[in-house]
Parts: C-alpha cells; structure tokens; sequence
C-alpha cells in the first residue's frame, strides 16, 4: 500500500473563461484529518468536486491507494469509497432520512425496498453520531445541524474510507459544533480519512493534523498544524499583510443617520438596536444564520419586521416596502448578486438603471439615450472591467458583478448603504478593490452597514463591530476592542447572555 | 424516540385526513340519500370514473416530477379511436389484442410528449398544449372525419365492461390491479423512488447518479401508457367512441391529484392520495343531484373546491411555518 | 473614484437596422409572405378581398394575444381566459336581450371580463405561492361553471338584440374595424412594453422576479394589473364574437388560451419569462390568421388546423432549444 490514501498531482480545471484550478497537489494519508484551507473562490469547492467525480480535471492524475483512477461521474467515486458532505445539503426534502441515507444503494430484497430493514440500519447510525432524531422523520423538518450528521451518516453507510466535510460548522452553533468535532474523531479512530474544509481556525486546530491552503486556484503549500502561527497561515491565504489590504481611510464621523431600535421579527430576530453615523462603517458579524441578513432587509422593507421603530436623521420612518427604503435613500447591495442583486441576463446598463429608470422617464417613455450615458459614467466610476454596458452580467467575474451592483446603488440618491458580504465569492484583487470604494463611500459622508462573516474584513474596514447571534445582538465593539477572539466568543455564544435579553 | 399518539397520526397524515372527509361524506350522503350506499350505486360510481381514477396515477407520477400533462383525453381519444375504428371495419375483434393496441399507441403518444420536454426542454404545460391539438385531431382523422363507432359497430368488445369475475366488474378490476401496481410501484421498488427523488431535488438526484432526463421521459410514458388504457377503458364502458369524447377530463384527473395532496411543484404525493382524491371527487359528482345540487352546478363546484384545496393547502403551511418560527429558540 | 484606471466603456448600441433583420420578427415577416403566398396558391378564392371578408371571426382571439404576450413575459401563464371569453359572452347576450342600450352590453362584456381577471390577479397576489396554472386552472373551471349555470339546461343563448353588434361588425370601406382596433391597441401595447417603464419592469419581473422585488420594483401591483387586464380583453374578445356568431353557448371560447398562448409563443416570447415583443407576436397572430382563412377556404376541417397549430406551438419552442443544445454539442 502506497503512503497515500489518496493523492492529487498537478490538477488542472478550466471553466469558460477561468482556471478555476491551476496546477494543484494534494496528499491525505489514511487515517489524517487534513483541513483544506483558503478564501472564497481560491478554488477548494472546485477541488472537492474534482475528487468525488462531479468535475472532470482537464490536466492532472489522482491516485487511489497508489492506483490511478479516472472518475467519470459521482457514482464511480463513491464506489471507490470516496463520500462528501456538501456546503448545502444536497438532500431531497420530502423524503425521510433513512431513504435519504440510502439513496442510490437502497437495501434490496425479491427487487423490493426492505422499509424495515432499512429504517433499523438508520437508526444504528444515527445511533453513533448520537442524533436525537428517528430515521422515520422528514428530512426537511430537520435543522440544519440535524440534516448534516443525515449525510454524514449517508457516507458512513456507503462504508466510505475518504469523507470529506465542507464547510461543516458555518451554520453551527459552538455545541453544534462540539458535537461534529466527537464525530469526526470517531472517523478517524475507525481508519478513515477526512478533508476538511474550514474558514474556523478554531476547527483547524481542533481537528486536523496537517493543513493545505490554496490561493487564487493555485497550490500554496502544506502544513503541520502543530508548526504554524496564525499570522503565517492568513499570509499564506491571502498573499500578503492584512493591512495592506484594508485602505480605511480616517474619516470624521458625522450626525447619526440611521437608528434601529428594537426590531423583532418572529423567528429570526429579537430586540435589535443600533445606530449608524454619517461616515461610519458599522460592521454587522455573526455566524451564518444569526439573523444578519434579515435584520437589513426588514430595515429595507423586503420583509416585514413585526415590532421596532426605525429613525433617519433622527426621524420615524415606515417602511413597507423596498421602494420606500429607496426614496428615504436606504440603499441595500443584497448578498446573493445573481439572484437578487442583478439580471444576469440584462447588459450592464439596464441592470445600473432599473431602480431609477422612471426618474429619467418622459410620460411613462424611458429616455434609453439619458440611461446609457449614466450608465456609461456610472460603470466607469467604479472602474467596471467591461467592454460595453450592453453585454450580460453573467459575462462578468465575481468581483466585476459586485462593481456593477455598486454602480446600480449610486444611480440613486443614497443616505445610508447596505452592503451584504460584499466580497462573497470575489478574488483578492477585485475585493481591494472594493474595499476602496467602501472607503470612498464613508469619505463621502454616507452611512454604511458592512455585513460580512470573514473576520479579516469586518477587523479592516470597521469602525464599530455589531455581533448577532441566533437572532439578538450578543455584543457591540470598538473598533480598538475587537479582536477575533472576542468576535467569536460573542458570535458563538447562545444562551445566557440572550435569553435573559428575553425577558 | 416515542411512538406518536394514534391521533396525533391522524391529524398529521394528509391522507388520513381525506379518507375521513371520505367517510364523513358517505354517512352525510346515505342519510340524505340512502340508495347511495347501495353496492350497484358504488360499483356505478368506480365504473363511470374508472378513466379518471386509472389516469390520475399517471398524473400522479407527472405532478411528483414537478411536471403537467394536459394531452391526456386527447391521447385517450386517439387510442379510443383507433379501436374502435378497428373494431368497426373489423380488422380485430380479440379483446386482449384490443388492449394491447391501445396501450400501445397511447405508450407511443406518452413517449413523443416524454422526449419534447425531457430532450428538447419544452415546458410540460406548453408541450402538453400542443400535443393536445395534435393527439385530438388525430383522433378525429383516423374517425374519418367525426364517425362514430356505436355500440352495434364494437362487437364482443363492449361485453368486457358488463362481464363480471367474483361480482365484479371487469373494469373495477382492472382499476384495482392499477393501483395494486403502483402503490408496490411508488413505494417498494428503486425506479418509482427515483420518481420522488427527482422531483424532491433535481440536481441532487443527478449527481448522485439518476439519469433525471430518463425519469423524466418514463413518468410521461407512464402517464401514456395509462391514457391508452384509458381509451380502451373508455370505449367499452360507454359502448362508443368518438372523437370528442373525454374533452377536457383531464381537469377532473389533475383536481383529483390537486384534492388528494399531490403537490403542483413536486416531490410530495402518494398512490392512496391519488385514491382518495378521485374518489372524493367522483363522490361528489354523484351526490350532487343525489342532495338536490342542480348538475348543471356541478363544474363550479369542483372548480371551487379546487381552489379551496390549494388556498386551505398555502393557509395550513403559512400557520405551520410560522409555528416553527415560534419554536425555534432564541 | 478609487483606482480609477480611465477605462471607457461602450454605449453605443447596434444600429437598430442590423438587430431587427437579424431576428425571429425577421424570419416571421419572411413565414408571413410565405404562407401568403401559399394560401393564394391553395384556395383560388385567398385574395385580400376575402381574407378582410372573413378575417374577424379569427381576430377576436388576437385580442387575447396581447395581454397573454404581457403574462408570459411574467413567466406566468392564464388558461383561465377561454372560460373568461364564454361568461363574458354570456352575460352580454343575456344584458344585450333585456333591450338595454349597446353601451349598456358593452360595459357589461367589459366589467365581466375584468371581474374575472381581477378575482385570478387577487388569488395570485395574494396567495404568491401559488402557481398561476392551477389558479387558473381552478378558476377556469369555475368561470365557465357560471356560464353554465346561467345558460341553463339548454346551453346557449342567441343574441336578439343585434343592432349594436352589427354595427362593431361594421366596415371602412373593405377593411372591418376589428381590424383596426386589433392594430391601435398592438402599438399601443407594444409601446407599453417596449419603450416604457412599466414595459421594463415587467421584462425585469419575467427574468428574475427577486432582483426587481429588490429593484424596488411592484412585483405584485404589477401581476395584478396584468391579470386584469388578461380579463378586460377577453371581455373585448367576448364582444366581438357575439357580433359574428350572435350568441355564446357553453362552448363559447374553447381552447382560446391555448391558441393566445400559441400565438405568443410562436412570435419568440419565451414561456419561461423575460423575452420576446409584441411585434413578434402580432406577426405570429397575422400568420396563423392568415392561414386559417386560407385553409378554412378549402374547407381543411378546423381539427386539421389545430394539428398544425399543436405542431407550430411545439416546434416554436423545441427547435431553439435543440439548435442550442447541437450547438453546445459541437463547441465541445
């Protein structure tokens, strides 16, 4: 038996238009916990996909216990025992969890499905990992956390000897996460092999023995945990010293601008207040889930919150609709760019001019002439990477798409910005980049909400950190105070501090 | 893990529920109407809406894939047609080979709908459109132009829905293999899982392995082939066939569906829903001028509970959403 | 503003010439001489005289095309309207024979047709999780349930009072002014849609209902609007078949939205949202009208002509997919 269970060399993968992988080694012995590290869009899903069979390399080899193998599909990956657990649950909703564990190698007698069989054999599985949930119940009744350890049991069943976990406790809470960390002991104690793909240092150190970081779809380098610093590990990730990324600019912080008082909506948040001055970037953190996202777009009047006052320049406004937020000049750059930020299918210009066109409309006709031109001044303002504002947005990168989302929100009159994870999914160039119009933005005067659950940002670009958790504000933060420990401490903490809020 | 309680089961489970509105209904009609419960009334009732039961699996199968198919009476009358213009001009006059000729041609309708949408990415309401037209007008160029074939005109053939095995009708039978089948069908075996896993989540599905396109193309063939059988169904219980006949039955096979909990976007619905749903339905329809509900009514009233099922459906997920909002801990 | 790196950025558009050749409306003007030219060879009676002669039977159901062009560009669909057209009718002639003024008939057609397009939109919007098929489905089966009830056992009602319809039946010259009507109201829509911004709004609606909602834009003021409007047309529908049949029964407007929704469809507006004109799908109307008084000249039985109706529908929307599909097939 080779050293390696499994083994990469030289892994290249090509989308239209990008090298999504470039040239990239990778090496997991048996029984390793190996976490896999880098930013967003430095090519780690790509890789993952690579290995289980959903991509196909144009260039490189892997080896299977010193074999080459050639995947064509998933299905030739989880026979050579290979089993991911994805980002997303990639589960079928409707269908309970025992048959959600063994879909695709159901336990077969006479041709005819053993239900019984079945619901025994996953119930002893979700008997190991300790789940309080019966295999009989509906997979999307399930929290999260619950339809995680579904496939985490899945690939247990498939007897999988490589399990690879992505991003698993992004939507976890620190007991959630407690337990996932129990888990993957228990893997490792039985001989397998895992990849682990975190943002968390803290599961890395937890977990993994060894760590590989890509950058920008290129192979850094691989590491013991044990023999490096932190400091050295986001240097590797992100190429170069964090403060040359983050331009903040010193700006005076004017009047206050935006006043949340007390918001609560049912099931997502409860209680939260906090102001924004003219100038100030307020940066709003917590783990996936913590009710970050719902809190702005109740502010914006996508939702509707069910109690809480909301003031602008020290007056009570109602919101009760997206339009509303854009006359009183709250603009929000919503998180998901493809599908809720801009039309992908549109050029550039009518994307900039939707939420203003009937500004420019002469009776209800639009004047195209007066759009293209803002368009055109617009885009270029931003310095968009783009040819005409007549071609798609799908036809841009990450970082290029947020450009254009920028450009739509300066079409109109703004007061206070909204930016939600801005730099999701973009490379590390094109996010200086747009740290410098944030910078730009708080120069100007505006008033800006930054919501981001990448520490080193909301440490750069922040002058007063909010955290959430699971749905209050668990914590406020100078600038000065904050360091990611505390950020942490108050993202994780459930329970004390917030139910008493309650109260 | 405690055993739920019997009612909590009761309550919980969709079908459960409609097999009470069922019960309830009887007892309600019996006592306005007590011929209604009469073993002759019941099997009248399977009898004259054995197409519509027969056809809902097949939509059923339609509707998990998140799909549609309004061609259906069509191919139901272009495989009627056929037969009977076969049994007319005396080509046959064996009953089996007269199924198999129906089933077959209606398998060759379900497959050129499959194709379109699986292969070509038609939306199923916009190819199942089409295909309305075309199978429809087929039928009425193999009729000649609108003939007719009577009851004179169909031979032995229309004895197959007066015979009777062990008291009952042949027809009741065939409804009753039907659903044997597919309840196994749905339930017990890998392909008809791969039916729910498609139309639970898609791309989930693909990658792990099913050929979603396939699935796709067999549940339309499937729905086909029941249309076919349908035909023949038709033929033999009404004693003729025409060209026109079924026109727009197919709201009644999607409303059963609709009643018996089949989700229009997919994933969610069962064989005994399927049941349950047509037999509410067909219950009505025969109540109505049992209770004194003119029958000219009869079209509003299932429109209406149509849209009650769905409104009453969207109600009940708002208020258990928002109870699970309230439950989770914060 | 930051890093600005003095790059310029095109916005110059394509002449409008080179766009509209190199188009669907393009090839459809071409479909539209052709099959002309078919007919003519076809009937030996297809002259202009007879097509203006019996085209308004068939224009009716132009009507429908319009807003049903807006509601697929929604990404929606309405097979409610075929029952819309029948109640409408109905209630017309039922109006129209206690010897009220046309006025009075008209308003009616009109309020009737809107009544119904607002009881769909109200649903729709209301309950947004709904898709519109089974809405309509539902309401379709509902509507045409009314009429029924209304006709009573015997099924249909003749126009008595014919005066007011004889007179929308009426002509300038050859040229009858359903013809006309049917013209005003595509430019008018098709202006709508095209140049202003509610016609924007609506495309950004049909390609991703999300962004607009984030937009800023109505979404559901929007749908409603659209879905009344489905109605009051097919309320105008309603009123000028009664004035070539003089009558409705319960068969009245059978299968109408399928042939709206073919028409549409046919003219490159896309079923699944965001794409397509009204030009595209006026011209589409033109050619299927026009081959139907050229086939009905023949006496080509009127099933024959839903076959190829059933054909065009499926074809329109298959073969752009299977071309791309190849396509991608021979890049790889």
């Amino acid at each position: 038996m080779s050293e390696y269970v499994l083994e990469l060399k030289g892994i290249t993968k090509i989308f239209p238009g990008v090298k999504a992988l470039n040239n990239v080694h990778f090496q997991l012995k048996p029984g390793e916990v190996h976490a896999l590290m880098g930013e967003n869009g430095a090519g780690k899903s790509t890789f993952i996909k690579v290995i289980t069979g959903v991509h196909k390399a144009e260039e490189g080899e892997m080896f299977l216990n010193g074999e080459r193998v050639d995947f064509r599909g998933p299905k030739d990956a989880q026979a050579a025992g290979i089993a991911a657990v994805y980002q997303h649950p990639t589960s079928y909703p409707h269908l309970t969890v025992a048959e959600n564990i063994f879909m695709g190698h159901e336990i077969i007698k006479h041709k005819m499905i053993q239900w019984k069989a079945m619901n025994v054999e996953a119930n002893k599985l979700l008997a190991q990992l300790d789940a309080d949930f019966d295999a009989t119940a509906e997979m999307g009744n399930l929290s999260v956390a619950q339809q995680q350890m579904v496939e985490i049991a899945k690939a247990l069943s498939t007897n999988a000897r490589i399990v690879i976990l992505d991003e698993p406790t992004a939507a976890l809470t620190r007991s959630e996460s407690e337990k996932l960390y129990k888990i993957v002991d228990k893997l490792k104690e039985e001989g397998v092999s895992v990849i682990f793909i975190s943002h968390r240092f803290e599961d890395m150190y937890r977990l993994a023995s060894r760590v590989t970081v890509f950058r920008d779809s290129q192979y850094i380098g691989t590491y013991d945990v044990n023999g490096i610093t932190n400091a050295d590990l986001i240097k590797a990730m992100v190429g170069r010293e964090i403060s040359d990324l983050f331009p903040k600019p010193v700006v005076e912080i004017g009047e206050e601008m935006l006043k949340i008082e007390n918001f609560s909506r049912l099931g997502y948040f409860k209680n939260v207040s906090f102001n924004v001055h003219a100038g100030e970037i307020v940066g709003l953190t917590g783990l996936v889930g913590a009710g970050r996202t719902e809190v702005v777009e109740s502010v914006c009047g996508i939702t509707q919150k069910d109690s809480g006052k909301l003031y602008l320049e020290g007056q009570e406004v109602h919101i009760k609709q997206p339009s509303d937020a854009m006359e009183k000049g709250i603009i929000l750059l919503p998180e998901d760019r493809q599908k809720e930020g801009l039309i992908m299918s549109w050029g550039l210009g009518r994307n900039v001019t939707l939420p203003t066109i009937s500004q420019y409309a002469k009776k209800g006709i639009n004047d195209e002439k007066k759009e293209r031109d803002l368009a055109k001044q617009l885009l270029e303002e931003v310095d968009t990477k783009a040819v005409d504002i007549f071609q798609p947005a799908s036809s841009l990168s990450g970082g290029n798409q947020q450009k254009v989302v920028v450009a739509k929100a300066l079409s109109q009159e703004m007061k206070v910005v909204i930016m939600d994870e801005p730099t999701k999914g973009v490379d590390v160039g094109a996010k200086a980049e747009i740290y410098a119009i944030m910078g730009e933005l708080a120069k100007k005067g505006y008033a800006i909400i930054l919501i981001s659950s990448e520490m080193p940002e909301i440490l750069g670009m922040a002058d007063r950190i909010i955290v959430m958790c699971g749905g209050r504000k668990t914590g406020e933060l100078s600038r000065e105070e904050a360091t990611q420990e505390r950020i942490l401490e108050l993202a994780m903490e459930k329970g004390s501090a917030g139910k008493e809020a309650a109260k | 893990m405690e055993k739920k309680s019997f009612i909590k089961k009761l309550t919980g489970s969709r079908e459960a529920l409609l097999a009470v509105i069922l019960i309830i209904l009887f007892v309600v009609i019996t006592i306005i109407s007590p011929s209604f419960l009469s073993p002759r009334s019941i099997m009248d009732m399977l009898k004259n809406n054995a197409v519509t039961m027969i056809l809902a699996l097949g939509m059923l199968c339609v509707m998990l894939v998140g799909g549609i198919d309004i061609s259906i009476m069509s191919t139901l009358a272009l495989s009627g047609m056929a037969i009977g213009m076969l049994l007319k001009y005396e080509y046959i006059s064996n009953t089996f080979l007269v199924f198999v000729i129906a089933i077959a041609i209606g398998a060759v309708c379900g497959f050129l709908v499959g194709v379109v949408i699986s292969r070509a990415d038609v939306p199923p309401i916009i190819a199942t459109m089409g295909f309305m037209y075309v199978f429809r007008a087929m039928g009425f160029i193999v009729s000649k132009g609108g003939e007719w074939a009577g009851a004179a005109a169909l031979g032995t053939f229309k004895n197959f829905a007066t015979t009777k095995i062990l008291g009952l009708s042949c027809v009741i039978w065939l409804i009753i293999i039907c659903y044997a089948f597919f309840f196994v069908f749905m339930k017990w075996t890998r392909t008809g899982r791969k039916i729910y896993a498609v139309g639970s989540n898609a791309s989930a599905a693909e990658v792990s392995g099913i050929n979603v396109k396939n699935i796709k193309l067999m549940v339309y063939m499937i729905m086909g082939v029941l249309a076919g059988l349908g035909g023949a169904i038709q033929v033999s219980v009404y004693a003729s066939a025409m060209p026109d006949m079924q026109q727009g039955g197919e709201m009644d096979v999607i409303a059963a569906c609709v009643i018996g909990g089949v989700s229009m976007s997919g994933g969610r619905g069962t064989v005994v829903g399927a049941l349950l749903g047509s037999l509410i339905l067909a219950t009505i329809a025969k109540a109505l001028p049992l209770v004194g509900i003119d029958a000219l009514a009869q079209n509003t009233i299932k429109g209406v509970l149509i849209l009650a099922v769905v409104v009453v459906n969207v109600v009940l997920q708002r208020i258990a959403d928002r109870n699970a909002l309230k439950g989770r801990e914060m | 503003m930051a890093g600005k790196s003095g790059r310029s950025i095109n916005n110059v558009p394509e002449s409008a010439f080179k766009r509209t050749v190199l188009s669907w409306e393009g090839i459809l003007v071409i479909l539209l001489v052709v099959v002309n030219i078919f007919c003519g060879f076809f009937s030996e009676y297809y002259n202009l005289n007879s097509v203006l002669r019996q085209m308004p039977v068939y224009l009716a159901e132009v009507f429908l095309m319009i807003p049903m062009a807006y509601i697929l560009i929604l990404g929606e669909i309405d097979i409610s309207v075929g029952a819309i057209v029948c109640l409408s009718a109905t209630m017309s002639c039922i109006v129209g024979n206690t010897g009220a003024p046309f006025i009075v008939v008209v308003i009616t057609a009109l309020l009737v047709g809107t009544a119904c397009g607002l009881v769909n939109g109200f649903i729709l919007t209301r309950f947004q999780e709904l898709p519109p098929m089974i809405v309509t489905l539902a309401t379709q089966i509902i509507f045409r349930g009314i009429a029924e009830i209304v006709l009573g056992s015997g099924g249909s009602i003749s126009a008595t009072n014919t005066d007011g319809f004889r007179m929308i039946a009426g002509k300038v010259g050859n040229v009858p002014y359903i013809l006309f009507l049917v013209i005003v109201l595509i430019v008018i829509f098709a202006v709508i849609l095209g140049k202003s911004t509610f016609g924007r709004r609506v495309y950004a609606i049909g390609t991703n209902r999300l962004t607009a909602y984030y937009s800023g834009v109505h979404v559901q003021k929007i749908r409603l609007i659209i879905y009344t409007m489905m109605g009051t047309f097919s309320g105008l529908c309603a009123l000028f078949l009664i004035s070539t049949s003089y009558g409705a029964n319960t068969t009245t407007g059978n299968g109408y939205e399928m042939d709206a929704i073919a028409m549409a469809v046919f003219g490159g507006i896309l079923s699944t949202g965001g794409k397509g004109n009204l030009a595209g799908g006026a011209i589409s109307a033109f050619i299927i009208v026009c081959l139907r008084v050229g086939l009905g000249q023949r006496n080509v039985h009127a099933q024959v002509i839903l076959l190829i109706l059933g054909l065009l529908l499926i074809g329109a929307v298959a073969l752009p997919n299977i071309v791309g599909q190849v396509k991608r097939a021979v890049k790889k």
